[in-house]
């Protein structure tokens, strides 16, 4: 059966918020009933019909043909099981405490890309915002689980305050990578901008695919031969063959940020 | 003379206050910023944004929220400057440029006095990434931690490893001289930290208050935040009060939306999804922050700040030409500042009131 459609019919001309818009919560609505939704968020009221073409389908399954950098939460708390692919860019909070599931998106993403997601598979074939995985202000946790594959770049504090899971950047990273991290794993086969790489990370293991400068409070543990990095590099193997061919080299282990306890690490090629 | 131009024109205020009401109604999305203002202008300004569902930033956000991060995701110790005046025996001042942010600073802190409180003791001041030169106060000796600005985060992060007694990759010199400096913090009977957020990031000042709260095991530690320009605490607490939220916040649905990012005032417009905006900068005139983008602009702003396009209108300086309720950095509270020099301007208040006076009805209010 075909996936429910949504085909894009005119640019939006304010910010929409596509929560509503997740399979589990479409279910047994008709075609009439899910263009009457509200999407806007402004006095100008929206609804889907005013910016989509809908063609009902297999609920389990959404696709959007078409995108704007103007489409916010996408994907919000979707549950396991649900998909959701967009043929286009999406805008903030992609995947926004998603518990489960699997998004892709042919275009870019905004900023806030699986904010508090408890376990999505998010795949972005085009580049992400700043604060990937990261909490909105005042929340204290980031992304708690699942998995991010960024095939493109991404912005700044990529992974701030990542609790759990995996954030894959076959692109470059932005500033502040990994800031704050409380524990999870990072993997940027590109570059990593400016000096602060992991600041303030707790548990957090970053791997960066070239030798470079970390700060004071990294210290280097010397070159190993990890063995679960090893089984690690085999089961992305699927899904990032960068990914894991750069585990699965012989690592350089530099323990930190010992401002805070020392027991993240960041791992550099040897 | 009329205090009101039209892109560099001189127009009557009447003329002026119709002409924003104008703007501002026709506007699908208006953004009320700059927010430079006193407590009552700020609080018209943001029932304004309310009234037309728009959004409300201030201009020195990203100072205050930066601060802010630190509270409302990690935690932080503060006390007030008096506090600090009467009780610090150690002062650790953090980031360059600390005086242009708070002129009276030292003299506040009264750095070459004797403690009042706890024991008469002369004070211990260190000063980490001070600027070339400026380590200089008269009658205290200044121990200094160089850093130059990119060096900074990683000096604080250093120092608060040592402070725990954690290992830090450095050359032996360096290394002893942030070793000696973490024993006089840990030494200190009541240490205190200032810093500004202008001169720091959000993630500066969670590892420096992760710092003080890793010393309050064994010592008191606590700090004094210098807050931003433009009356920009004072205005985050009205926001508060108001809404639930600080400025970077939103009326779109009818209800207070905050998100830091979304309503942040230079992206609401360069994206284009403001299509109005009402700039307020009574204390200095400072000018919107975005760049070449032609939106209908009004602007609140002393007498002489008036920009070459948009409407303009003047009004009087918060404290100076009309009496105002403030932030006030040396107490850390609301203050009322009397007028210095009164002039027959209208408060921010007043012209936002002449605006609103001008709405069609079918506006809801």
């Amino acid at each position: 059966m075909k996936p429910l459609l949504f085909t894009l019919k005119a640019e939006p001309d304010q910010r929409l918020d596509l929560s509503p818009l997740t399979p589990d919560r479409l279910v047994g609505r008709s075609a009439k009933e899910i263009e009457s939704l509200s999407i806007g968020t402004t006095r100008e009221s929206v609804t889907v019909g005013d910016i989509f073409k809908v063609k009902l389908g297999d609920v389990t399954s959404v696709r959007f043909d078409g995108g704007s950098d103007r489409f916010d939460l996408l994907g919000a708390k979707l549950l396991p099981g649900f998909a959701i692919h967009v043929e286009g860019d999406v805008g903030a909070q992609l995947g926004r405490a998603a518990k489960g599931g699997t998004i892709t998106v042919a275009g870019d993403a905004g900023p806030y890309v699986a904010s508090q997601s408890a376990g999505a598979n998010i795949d972005i074939y085009g580049d992400a915002g700043d604060f990937l995985g990261a909490p909105l202000a005042g929340e204290i946790p980031g992304m708690s689980g699942g998995r991010v594959i960024v095939r493109g770049s991404v912005g700044a504090r990529c992974g701030d305050r990542l609790r759990r899971g995996i954030i894959i950047v076959e692109g470059d990273a932005g500033e502040d990578l990994g800031a704050r991290a409380i524990a999870g794993t990072i993997i940027v086969l590109g570059t990593a901008e400016g000096e602060r790489i992991g600041y303030l990370n707790k548990r957090a293991s970053i791997v960066l695919s070239e030798q470079r400068e970390l700060g004071p409070t990294y210290v280097d543990c010397g070159a190993h031969n990890l063995g679960f990095a090893k089984l690690f590099a085999k089961s992305l193997a699927g899904e990032s063959r960068g990914a894991s061919r750069l585990l699965s080299g012989r690592l350089q282990r530099f323990a930190g940020d010992t401002a805070v306890f020392g027991k993240g690490e960041v791992l550099l090629p040897a | 003379m009329s205090n009101a131009t039209l892109d560099g024109k001189s127009i009557s205020s009447e003329d002026a206050y119709e002409k924003a009401a104008e703007i501002l109604q026709a506007a699908n999305f208006p953004l009320v910023a700059g927010l430079g203002a006193d407590v009552a202008g700020a609080q018209a300004a943001i029932l304004l944004a309310e009234r037309l569902r728009g959004a409300f930033d201030h201009l020195a956000s990203r100072d205050s929220l930066a601060d802010l991060e630190v509270v409302r995701s990690a935690g932080i110790f503060v006390t007030t400057p008096n506090e600090a005046r009467v009780r610090a025996d150690l002062v650790l001042l953090v980031g360059p440029g600390l005086t242009g942010y708070w002129p009276a600073i030292f003299d506040r802190l009264a750095l070459d006095k004797e403690t009042v409180h706890g024991g008469k003791t002369k004070r211990r001041v260190l000063w980490v990434g001070a600027k070339r030169g400026e380590a200089k106060i008269e009658g205290v000796e200044v121990e200094t931690i160089p850093a130059t600005e990119a060096e900074l985060p990683g000096v604080l992060a250093a120092l608060r490893a040592r402070v725990g007694g954690r290992p830090v990759t450095l050359p032996a010199a360096a290394a002893k001289k942030l070793d000696a400096a973490a024993e006089a913090l840990k030494s200190a009977r009541f240490g205190v930290a200032v810093w500004s957020a202008a001169g720091l990031d959000s993630l500066m000042v969670e590892m420096l208050q992760g710092m003080i709260t890793e010393l309050n095991a064994t010592t008191r530690f606590t700090g004094v935040p210098i807050g931003g320009r433009g009356n920009a605490t004072g205005v985050l607490q009205t926001s508060a009060w108001m809404t639930g939220f600080p400025p970077r916040t939103g009326f779109g649905r009818g209800y207070p939306e905050h998100d830091t990012w979304r309503f942040e005032a230079s992206r609401l417009v360069e994206s284009g999804e403001a299509d109005a905006a009402l700039w307020i900068s009574a204390y200095s005139g400072e000018a919107p922050p975005w760049e070449d983008v032609d939106i209908p602009l009004i602007t609140l702003g002393p007498p002489g700040s008036a920009p070459k396009h948009g409407l303009f209108i003047a009004v009087g300086k918060p404290g100076e030409n009309y009496d105002a309720v403030e932030f006030a950095q040396e107490t850390s509270s609301m203050v009322l500042r009397r007028a210095s020099a009164p002039a027959g301007l209208p408060t921010v208040a007043e012209a936002i009131a002449a605006i609103s006076a001008k709405f069609s009805e079918d506006l809801p209010c």
